[in-house]
C-alpha cells in the first residue's frame, strides 16, 4: 500500500467510523433514555396502582373502624398517610416520617404522591416510596454496550471494506501514473542512447558505415518525435483548435509510410500499399496524422521481423493489416484504454489506441479490430460519416 | 405475624384502660352518654372532612357556639334520631380546651397498629 493511499485509507475509515460511531452512540442513547423512561413509567404505573389497593384498605378501616385498626402493609414498599397539613398519621415506618423527608429527591427509590378523598382515616396524602428496580435497566444496559460491540465490529468490517473499495481506483491510477514514468523514462532513454551511441561512433570511426549509423539516429529521433507527438496530443486534445478540412488521406498515407520507412527496413517487414487515389475525409490534418501514425507504428512494434503489413486505403475505408503477435479475443476491449500495454516487451506508452479511440469517437468515424493470437491484427476505420 | 397480632391485643387492652380526662367526661361524654350520643361516629365523621384536629376543632366549636343542622356536618336525619344540642355555656378557652381533650380522647392515630393484609 501506497503512502498517500494509506494515509487516504485511515483518513475514510477515522472519518467513516467516527462519524456512524456518533450516530450510533446519539440513536443509542436516544434509545436507552426512552427505554430507561418506559421502565421507571411501568414502574410508577404498578405503584398507581398499589396505591389505589392502599386506599381502598383505607375505605375499608375508616368504614369498620374497628377498635385496633391494622395499617395496609404492602410487601416491597413503604407507605404513609399524611394529613391536609403534611402531618404524618400513621405508615410502614418504624417512628413519624416528616412529609418532606419522604419527599426528599433520592435517584435510588420512586416516590408516588396521590390524593386521598375524602379524608379516611384522616389522610389527605398517601404517600409511597418504593426501591427502583434496577434489573430491567441493568439487562437493557448489557443489551445496547453488547449491539454497541457487535454494530461497532459490524461496522470496522464494513469500514474495511468499503474503504479498500473507494480507494482501488486511486491505488489503479496510482500505478499507472507510476508505470508510466517507469515507462517515459525508459521510452526516451533508450532512442537518445541510440542516437548518443551512434553520433560517438560517427565520431570515433570517422567515414565508417556512416548510411547505417544515421539511419539508426533517423530511426530513434523519429521514435522520439512519435513519442512526443502523442504525448502532446494527449495533454493539449481538450484544448487544440481542429481545423476541419478536406484532407487527401492518399498523399498523407503515403508521406507517412516514407516517414515510417526507416522503421519498416530495420524489421525487414514486408509492406503492400493499396491506395486508391484521391481518398479525402472531411477533418483534421494532424488528427489524420496521429491516426495513422498511430496505426502503422503499432502494426510495425507489435510485427515480427520479416513479417507481413497491408495498408489499404480507399474511399470508404483503412485497414491496416500486420502479422503480428495478435491480440487475446478478451482484452481487445482494454486496448483502448490509456496506459494499456498488452506487451511489456514492446515500446510505447499504450496511449496509441487511445488517441484513436478518440479521434474516431470525435469524427464518428466506425472502428473495428479483428485479431488473432500469433497470427496477426486487422484494424479497419470506416469514414462511416462520409 | 405473632408479634403483630400480639401487639394488636396489647394496644386495644391499652385504649380500653384509658379513660377520658375529667373535662371531656363533664363537659362533653356526660350528656353524649346519656343521649346515647355516638361520640365516636361524629369522630369519624369530622374526620373524613376535615382531616386535621385544627380543622376540626375549628368546625366543633363553630357548631357548639351556635348548634343548628346548617352547622354540623352530621345528616339530618341524626338530629331527627338525637336531640339538638343546646348553645354551649361554657366560656371560650374551657370550650376549646374541651374540644380538644376530646379530639385527642379519640385521636385515630391511637388507634394504629401496624400489621399486613
Amino acid at each position: 500500500m501506497y503512502s498517500s493511499e494509506r494515509k487516504s485509507f485511515i483518513r475514510f475509515l477515522i472519518i467513516y467510523l467516527g462519524s456512524t460511531f456518533v450516530l450510533f452512540f446519539v440513536a443509542l442513547v436516544i434509545f436507552y433514555h426512552y427505554q430507561k423512561n418506559q421502565i421507571i413509567t411501568h414502574q410508577m404505573q404498578t405503584l398507581e396502582i398499589k396505591s389505589q389497593y392502599i386506599k381502598s384498605h383505607l375505605r375499608i378501616l375508616h368504614e369498620t373502624y374497628d377498635s385496633v385498626l391494622i395499617y395496609p402493609v404492602v410487601e416491597g414498599l413503604d407507605s404513609g398517610i399524611y394529613t391536609l397539613e403534611k402531618q404524618y398519621i400513621v405508615g410502614t415506618f418504624d417512628k413519624p416520617v416528616s412529609f418532606e423527608t419522604f419527599m426528599r429527591h433520592d435517584s435510588k427509590h420512586l416516590l408516588h404522591v396521590s390524593k386521598i378523598e375524602p379524608y379516611y382515616l384522616g389522610g389527605a396524602y398517601l404517600v409511597i416510596r418504593k426501591p427502583i428496580d434496577y434489573s430491567p435497566l441493568e439487562t437493557l444496559q448489557y443489551n445496547s454496550t453488547l449491539f454497541m460491540l457487535i454494530a461497532g465490529a459490524f461496522f470496522i468490517a464494513l469500514g474495511i471494506y468499503l474503504g479498500r473499495l473507494f480507494i482501488a481506483p486511486m491505488r489503479e491510477y496510482i500505478k499507472t501514473m507510476k508505470d508510466f514514468i517507469q515507462d517515459t523514462t525508459h521510452e526516451l532513454n533508450t532512442p537518445i542512447s541510440v542516437i548518443l551511441a551512434n553520433i560517438e561512433m560517427l565520431e570515433t570511426f570517422g567515414k565508417c558505415n556512416t548510411h547505417k549509423e544515421f539511419e539508426r539516429i533517423q530511426i530513434a529521433s523519429k521514435t522520439l518525435s512519435i513519442l512526443y507527438d502523442d504525448l502532446t496530443y494527449l495533454n493539449l486534445n481538450h484544448h487544440y483548435y481542429r481545423t476541419i478540412q478536406s484532407v487527401d488521406l492518399s498523399e498523407l498515407l503515403r508521406s507517412r509510410c516514407l516517414y515510417f520507412d526507416a522503421m519498416i527496413q530495420d524489421k525487414m517487414i514486408d509492406v503492400t500499399l493499396l491506395i486508391t487515389p484521391d481518398s479525402r475525409v472531411d477533418m483534421d490534418a494532424r488528427d489524420a496524422m496521429r491516426l495513422m501514425d498511430n496505426l502503422i507504428s503499432n502494426a510495425i512494434k507489435y510485427n515480427k521481423p520479416k513479417g507481413a503489413l497491408m495498408i489499404e486505403l480507399t474511399h470508404e475505408h483503412l485497414i491496416v493489416e500486420d502479422g503480428g503477435i495478435g491480440i487475446e479475443q478478451t482484452k481487445i476491449d482494454q486496448i483502448f484504454n490509456r496506459f494499456t500495454r498488452l506487451s511489456s516487451s514492446q515500446g510505447g506508452f499504450g496511449i496509441g489506441l487511445s488517441i484513436v479511440r478518440q479521434i474516431i469517437v470525435h469524427y464518428g468515424f466506425v472502428l473495428s479490430i479483428d485479431s488473432k493470437l500469433h497470427k496477426g491484427t486487422k484494424v479497419m476505420v470506416r469514414w462511416s460519416k462520409q | 405475624m405473632v408479634k403483630t397480632v400480639a401487639l394488636g391485643v396489647a394496644l386495644t387492652l391499652w385504649l380500653w384502660g384509658q379513660e377520658p380526662s375529667v373535662m371531656v367526661e363533664k363537659n362533653c361524654l356526660s350528656c353524649h352518654k346519656a343521649h346515647a350520643i355516638p361520640s365516636e361516629l361524629i369522630y369519624r365523621r369530622y374526620l373524613l372532612r376535615y382531616s386535621t384536629h385544627e380543622a376540626m376543632k375549628q368546625a366543633i366549636v363553630s357548631y357548639l357556639s351556635n348548634p343548628n343542622p346548617k352547622n354540623s356536618i352530621m345528616p339530618s336525619p341524626f338530629f331527627v334520631k338525637f336531640p339538638m344540642k343546646q348553645s354551649s355555656t361554657l366560656d371560650k378557652p374551657t370550650l376549646l380546651r374541651s374540644t380538644e381533650e376530646f379530639l385527642d380522647y379519640f385521636d385515630i392515630k391511637k388507634r394504629f397498629s401496624s400489621g399486613s393484609y
